[in-house]
């Protein structure tokens, strides 16, 4: 195999078969991919299956992990509440972040010093401390939230921080140059903000935002804390209750798997929008 | 309003509420006014509070909450938060009253109160059942013992339990190696070999029976020392609390919790104690 092949190949790693176009033998490629995944993936399930798993009971309770069922208080649980908290909160954070971004490229000091200040904190602090004062420490204070809006207060704080540097990463990875151009055709602020600077700035972030969303899915586990039923909390409720711990471990895994993969899938269509200008240039992508 | 005087009153109704968690009868109103008694209770205790097949909370615990619940003639609703948000106290309202399984000890009582006990289970000492070495409480010195984090198993192995009300507990041991995880972890570790992750386990009676009849693993060295379980409610509402104590007392009187217990352990271990 080429150097140039094996690059083409490591920086497609990450993503998944069937979107990996471009390249001299694209059929090849696919193939070779999606024969790789098949391969790996026999392997993880000859692991797991020499563990002896209990598959009645992995059948039994999958309804309940998906959230097919509600839950007895008649609210949506499993993996649908996860869902709808990660959804929420992602839309919560991304408003912080753009806003914590712009404050923290702002030339006023009470903004940069607003938004360095939540980013130190936040980002300083671990999620499962936030998620814990939240719901504890602010009824000290007379405001009693529910467990839903404490988690996705926790959540859309926490990861706002880091989505706030990943925003900024990617406004100030665009050249100068760019700004200075289209400033110098006569362009008005706010078009090149939108026009110039942001579809480049998306280019960028597209990965590493994608990586945050992936890992927030997960972190809304820590939810469950709160006696929420999201699908960390019935793999722990049902495997403690009936004793096969392992059992419901493995399948909230899989069903987190399947739900970041669709977010994988997102991430590939969204960076192949953004990237459209760069294909040309870096034909290899 | 002002943003400085928002944070004047903001801090004034802070000190006002660290002042005092509860005060009296506000629970008792709240019950009364809203028709609902607030349960909390743990939702990974199988056979006190777990999930059966039909996805509901279920168990001992629970048969007690739906009881207490129908006692008062008021609706019964069920939360299930992690062990750490209810024994820290300061509950602010969101909980009337905490039926799951808590044995009260003296840092417990300063953020917590205990009106009535409900049930009494020893605490034993769980093995391997390939353990050769180990008897009773004294063959633990230098063990690794296993217990549920924040569990009074844990204070108990660090000579630090007291039970209010009951008599002083023995801790015939010397140093113990404890390991405090989440329950289930420590018996899954117990179960890979005597001594291989740990020693023993520390758990309780009907827990560990429950758990025995599902795997054969495990079998039980000795019982340690008798456990009494409390309902506990946020700290302050004495009339609340003489509400919740009279309501247990009629239960038990009448002959309900004899009949829960019987149900689930196939024995009383609900009548009072000393």
């Amino acid at each position: 195999m080429s150097l140039p092949q094996l690059l083409t190949s490591d920086e497609e790693a990450d993503t998944l078969p069937g979107q990996t176009p471009f390249g001299q033998s694209r059929a090849g490629f696919h193939l070779r991919t999606g024969l790789t995944w098949a391969v790996l993936l026999t392997l993880l399930i000859g692991l797991f299956s020499r563990m002896g798993l209990d598959f009645g009971l992995i059948q039994q309770k999958l309804p309940f992990m998906l959230g097919l069922r509600l839950s007895p208080d008649g609210f949506i649980q499993g993996a649908a509440l996860t869902l709808v908290i990660t959804v929420i909160s992602m839309l919560f954070c991304t408003l912080l972040g753009i806003l914590t971004a712009a404050g923290r490229l702002s030339s006023s000091g009470i903004a940069f010093g607003c938004a360095t200040f939540y980013v130190s904190l936040f980002r300083g602090t671990p999620l499962l401390v936030q998620v814990l004062i939240i719901y504890l420490a602010l009824p000290q204070a007379g405001i009693v939230l529910g467990a839903f809006s404490s988690g996705i207060i926790a959540l859309s704080l926490n990861y706002g921080a880091y989505l706030a540097e990943t925003i900024r990463s990617g406004v100030i990875g665009v050249p100068r140059g760019q700004k200075e151009a289209a400033m110098a055709l006569g362009l008005p602020g706010r078009v090149i903000l939108t026009h110039v600077i942001a579809p480049q700035a998306l280019r960028i972030i597209v990965p590493p935002v994608s990586s945050l969303f992936i890992s927030m899915l997960k972190d809304s586990s820590l939810v469950s804390l709160m006696g929420l039923w999201e699908l960390n909390f019935l793999a722990q409720s049902y495997g403690r209750s009936t004793y096969h711990y392992m059992e419901m471990l493995a399948t909230a895994a899989v069903i987190y798997w399947i739900m970041s993969m669709a977010l994988e899938l997102l991430q590939g269509r969204l960076e192949r929008h953004y990237g459209q200008g760069y294909d040309q240039q870096h034909p290899q992508r | 309003m002002s943003f400085l005087s928002k944070i004047a009153v903001m801090s004034l109704t802070l000190s006002l509420l660290t002042a005092q968690a509860a005060f009296a009868g506000a629970t008792l109103d709240r019950v009364n006014q809203t028709k609902v008694l607030h349960d909390v209770l743990v939702n990974d205790y199988p056979p006190f509070g777990f999930i059966d097949d039909n996805n509901q909370l279920a168990g001992f615990d629970v048969d007690v909450a739906k009881a207490v619940a129908e006692k008062l003639g008021v609706k019964l609703t069920l939360t299930a938060p992690g062990w750490e948000t209810i024994v820290g106290g300061k509950w602010q309202g969101r909980w009337d009253v905490c039926i799951c399984s808590m044995t009260p000890n003296t840092e417990r009582a300063k953020v917590l109160d205990f009106p009535a006990p409900y049930y009494s289970s020893p605490a034993v000492l769980v093995v391997n059942k390939d353990e050769k070495n180990i008897h009773s409480a004294a063959d633990l010195s230098n063990k690794k013992v296993g217990v549920g984090i924040g569990s009074s198993y844990e204070n108990y192995l660090n000579k630090t339990l007291v039970i209010p009300g009951a008599k002083p507990i023995v801790f015939p041991f010397s140093s113990v190696q404890i390991v405090p995880t989440d329950e289930s972890v420590a018996f899954q570790n117990l179960a890979l070999g005597a001594g291989t992750r740990l020693d023993a386990v520390v758990s309780d009676l009907a827990t560990a029976k429950a758990r025995i009849a599902k795997s054969n693993s495990f079998r039980i060295a000795a019982e340690l020392y008798a456990e009494p379980n409390w309902v506990a409610t946020d700290k302050g509402d004495a009339q609340w609390n003489k509400k919740v104590a009279d309501t247990i007392s009629a239960l038990r009187a009448d002959g309900t919790l004899a009949k829960i217990s019987q149900h689930w352990f196939g024995e009383d271990i609900t009548r009072a104690q000393q």
